[in-house]
């Protein structure tokens, strides 16, 4: 898969964006402030994609997955460092003590999480794009960061690609991180692109919210 | 028409926004971090600058605060996807003298220069 320069500057100002939007969707979801640090964005074939994750999370992770369909189609994951979830959960939850398996109602709090944080990110590639997406329910699964990539690949279709956009942000002096992967087709990840340029160029004639 | 520094790590945003304000026969300068905005800033004295909020080693708010702290009267203009009331209290509390959201469009963009240039506060 070759990317040109213009693609890769686009999607990185894409993802800043979406990024932005979902860490202050999860300021309203918290009551607090987020600081997001640039988030990096990679691209590799399904199968070479634990090292760029290793770089954001490692051990246990908690990993909300959803399948989107529309012209562009294919799987969003929401990887979050078990320590980072468990933070999030307390601050939704006035302080109540997560057990270290992750309780059904801690579970619905980061599934929720999950949902509304990649909603926010996908909802702005789609407005941005001119692309609809449609969401399934999200489902959460914990496990060590080894585990998940395995299944991940052993599910997937090896020509497969994956973007790896990886964040770290602090919410009261806590450092979450988590990693977004998005697992696309060939078919997909070029109508991606394609859609990508023409935000680009548009960007460029000073219409990037046309 | 005016000096305006753009600051922004995205190459895209620098270019998109450059387009837009040199359509519009401003003279513009551009810088990709916080340290070289500083840099540009002191060297080139342009009569506002765009500043984008997240950014790898120093954030927008910080160069906010080091030209200001320098310049009182440098007005600042930010331009950022950072749309919590947190980001835009804290670049009022500032100095600040503007606040667009991206991705920016050439009409939003031309009048919060123009708001920010007659001096209207923000």
């Amino acid at each position: 898969m070759i990317i040109s320069e213009l693609q890769t500057d686009a999607i990185s100002e894409l993802i800043n964006i979406a990024f932005s939007r979902s860490a202050a969707s999860l300021s309203d979801l918290t009551a607090s402030r987020v600081d997001l640090e640039v988030p990096e964005v990679s691209v590799h074939p399904i199968a070479n994609i634990t090292a760029a994750l290793h770089r954001f999370v490692k051990g246990d992770v908690a990993t909300v997955h959803q399948v989107f369909t529309g012209p562009v189609a294919g799987d969003a994951f929401l990887l979050m460092n078990f320590d980072g979830a468990v933070h999030l959960v307390e601050l939704l939850t006035n302080g109540e003590v997560v057990s270290k398996g992750l309780g059904a109602s801690a579970r619905e709090v980061v599934t929720e999480i999950g949902n509304i944080v990649m909603n926010a990110c996908l909802g702005v590639f789609g407005n941005l794009l001119h692309v609809r997406f449609s969401f399934s329910v999200p489902r959460l699964s914990l496990d060590d960061l080894g585990v998940m990539v395995n299944s991940l690949i052993v599910d997937s279709n090896p020509m497969q690609h994956a973007l790896v956009v990886g964040a770290r942000f602090r919410l009261r002096n806590s450092e979450v991180t988590g990693c977004l992967v998005l697992v696309l087709g060939i078919a997909s990840f070029e109508l991606f692109l394609q859609e990508v340029e023409a935000w680009a160029e548009r960007s460029l004639r000073g219409g990037a919210n046309e | 028409m005016s000096k305006i520094l753009v600051v922004d790590d995205s190459n895209l945003a620098r270019r998109a926004t450059r387009a837009i304000l040199e359509a519009a026969g401003h003279e513009v300068s551009d810088a990709q971090d916080g340290l070289a905005a500083i840099e540009r800033y002191f060297l080139d004295k342009p009569e506002l600058v765009l500043l984008d909020v997240t950014m790898r080693d120093m954030d927008g708010l910080e160069v906010l605060q080091r030209i200001r702290s320098v310049d009182p009267e440098a007005r600042i203009v930010f331009v950022t996807a950072d749309v919590q009331s947190s980001t835009r209290e804290m670049a009022v509390a500032g100095g600040a003298s503007g606040f667009v959201v991206k991705p920016v469009s050439s009409g939003p963009l031309l009048d919060a220069i123009a708001e920010a240039l007659s001096g209207r506060p923000a």
